[in-house]
């Protein structure tokens, strides 16, 4: 094994598809443990025996639904009338807006695409700064990963519940740890959009008419978020069971309501929403195979003991657990992130007193700068393409946003309180 | 060969549709089921949970289809085209090898289920439910080795091409 790991990761990094990794480190496991192969099947078979997996394809479905909609239009235009009397309220709304989209279609970019060809003209006419606009819009495709019901969250939960902890982690009870700590970065965005000078000055009251012709535009899609978090808080379902309804509920309204979406267009979207979802399972299954190794081979205590004999506070491994992070979201993106480093690291977080789902929230907080750290952050490149503006650009647009929510990330860390004060009876 | 290969995406494609909307439907009736009349299909759960596999592996073929697994990007995003497709034509032989070591040692383990006459969900036939697996990895293991074979012969004529010019 340990003469393959060098290989395995040269390869990881020329672009082998990361399942193949996996596998083949599971196989590599069991080969010198004499252990039959057939076992590698077995292992993917148990992506059959987690009930929770339901939620991923079916949100991601419902997502994609949104996106194919003008359920970005009319979120904007809420957003826009609700809070744009106040002072940068344009990028506040930009903020919230894509917060919002970010949670329910998973931070796959599509919020960069749909949100930013509304928003961007709009800020430009606003009179903002070009290189906060795109710093703004670049920034904010990743923002409301924290927000239910964002697949992140959901793929951290499940991941967890593999690792058979002392404390269970429940999925409901990270939607909850996320809201705090999300609202957070909205905050601060928002209060260093207002400290922003315009070029155009431009006064405008809240206007009552609007405000309610916008909500009823959004009276379909105003009830999503209501129906995910109040049906699983208030007992009704469960957070697979949301999902279902989320999907029913979406494509209800978008195809036989608001007719937005033909049933001639549903096959391709299905197919282009299970492209993903099928880059997911297939890492799940493979990684499924190597966790249980992994286990068995007693890794993640071993590494905990070993890191122990160097760090003894856990204030230096939190320093250290953000460094890492923040390298590891430059490189990898955050599906294989989550089902590849939690395994390893959730354990080690455990034995130095870190409350797992709070581990969970520090994880994604990290990922989501991933998202936009040069050289290779997804959304640097999504922007790129979408704002034709030469990713050098962009580069240097996001890094005050860098900085803000790289501050609101170690606040996040370094105040448990934050994150586990909603699920601490 | 066309035509086999436009049957297999047709089949896949319509796999995908009708496993996700009767998942769709199937989630939602329980649901309702239960909310209404407190009650449940005792099958329901375990058949969404197979569902879910088959959906999942089915995704990941399509997702082969043109290469867009999950994959590292970090040090490719650099390479000269010429490397990028000599690189590539190895990921590629690797990436097939292990799906179909994969797939091979799947198909024995459900053939094994064949003849032991296993049963699941309430009398279905274990290998039913399990045969996705060496299949969708058969699949993507078989369109990685024709990458691999398309890329090399690509690199190969890039690099041809190259040479007769120096001449």
């Amino acid at each position: 094994m340990s003469i393959f790991a060098p290989v395995l990761l040269i390869l990881a990094l020329l672009r082998t598809p990361l399942f193949a990794i996996i596998a083949a480190s599971a196989m590599l496991g069991f080969y010198s443990e004499e252990i039959d192969l057939a076992v590698v099947s077995i292992e993917i078979y148990r992506l059959a025996e987690m009930p929770i997996l339901l939620a991923i394809p079916l949100f991601t479905f419902a997502g994609y639904l949104l996106g194919e909609s003008q359920a970005s239009t009319r979120l904007v235009n809420l957003t826009h009338h609700l809070l744009g009397w106040m002072p940068g309220g344009l990028a506040i709304v930009a903020i919230f807006s894509c917060a919002m989209f970010t949670a329910f279609t998973g931070a796959s970019g599509v919020t960069i695409i749909a949100l930013g060809a509304l928003l961007y003209p709009a800020l430009k006419q606003a009179g903002y700064n070009e290189n906060f606009n795109l710093g703004l819009l670049t920034s904010s495709g990743s923002l409301g990963l924290l927000f239910a019901p964002s697949l992140p969250l959901i793929l951290f939960g499940v991941v967890a519940q593999q690792m058979d902890l002392d404390q269970p982690v429940g999925i409901d009870q990270l939607f909850l740890a996320g809201i705090f700590p999300g609202l957070l970065m909205l905050i601060m965005l928002s209060i260093y959009s207002m400290m922003q000078p315009r070029h155009v000055v431009e006064k405008k009251g809240f206007d009552v008419k609007k405000a309610l012709a916008a909500l009823s535009a959004a009276k379909w899609e105003i009830p999503l978020p209501i129906l995910v978090l109040g049906g699983i808080y208030g007992g009704y379902f469960a957070v697979s069971e949301a999902a279902a309804v989320t999907a029913l509920y979406v494509l209800v309204v978008e195809v036989l309501v608001m007719r937005e979406i033909t049933i001639r267009q549903l096959p391709e979207i299905m197919r282009d929403s299970m492209v993903l979802v099928g880059g997911i399972m297939i890492i799940i299954g493979a990684s499924l195979a190597s966790t249980n190794y992994m286990i068995d081979a007693e890794i993640p205590t071993r590494l905990f003991e070993l890191i122990q004999q160097h760090i003894d506070d856990k204030l230096t491994f939190l320093i250290l657990l953000n460094l890492f992070l923040l390298a590891l979201g430059m490189m990898l993106d955050i599906f294989s992130a989550i089902v590849i480093i939690v395994p390893i690291i959730l354990p080690i977080a455990v034995g130095y007193g870190i409350h797992p789902v709070h581990l969970g929230i520090i994880f994604l907080a990290n990922m989501q700068l991933g998202y936009f750290t040069p050289p290779v952050g997804m959304n640097l490149f999504i922007a790129s393409y979408r704002f034709e503006k030469p990713v050098m650009t962009l580069y240097r647009a996001t890094i005050p946003f860098f900085v803000i929510l790289l501050v609101s990330v170690l606040i996040i860390t370094y105040w448990p309180t934050l994150s586990l004060y909603l699920i601490t009876p | 060969m066309r035509i086999l290969v436009k049957t297999i995406h047709r089949t896949e494609d319509a796999l995908l549709v009708v496993l996700l909307s009767s998942m769709i439907a199937l989630a939602s009736t329980q649901i309702l089921l239960r909310i209404l009349f407190d009650y449940g299909l005792i099958w329901a759960d375990p058949l969404l949970r197979v569902m879910v596999l088959w959906l999942g592996l089915t995704g990941a073929m399509v997702a082969s289809r043109h290469n867009k697994h999950i994959h590292i990007d970090v040090l490719t995003r650099f390479f000269s085209k010429n490397l990028y497709l000599f690189v590539q034509t190895f990921v590629g032989q690797f990436t097939a090898w292990v799906c179909i070591l994969i797939a091979w040692n799947g198909a024995r383990w459900v053939q094994m289920d064949y003849v032991d006459e296993m049963t699941s969900l309430g009398g279905v036939p274990s290998w039913m439910l399990e045969i996705i697996i060496p299949i969708s990895f058969a699949v993507i293991g078989i369109r990685y080795l024709l990458f691999s074979i398309r890329w090399g012969s690509l690199c190969y004529r890039r690099f041809r091409l190259h040479a007769s010019r120096a001449k």
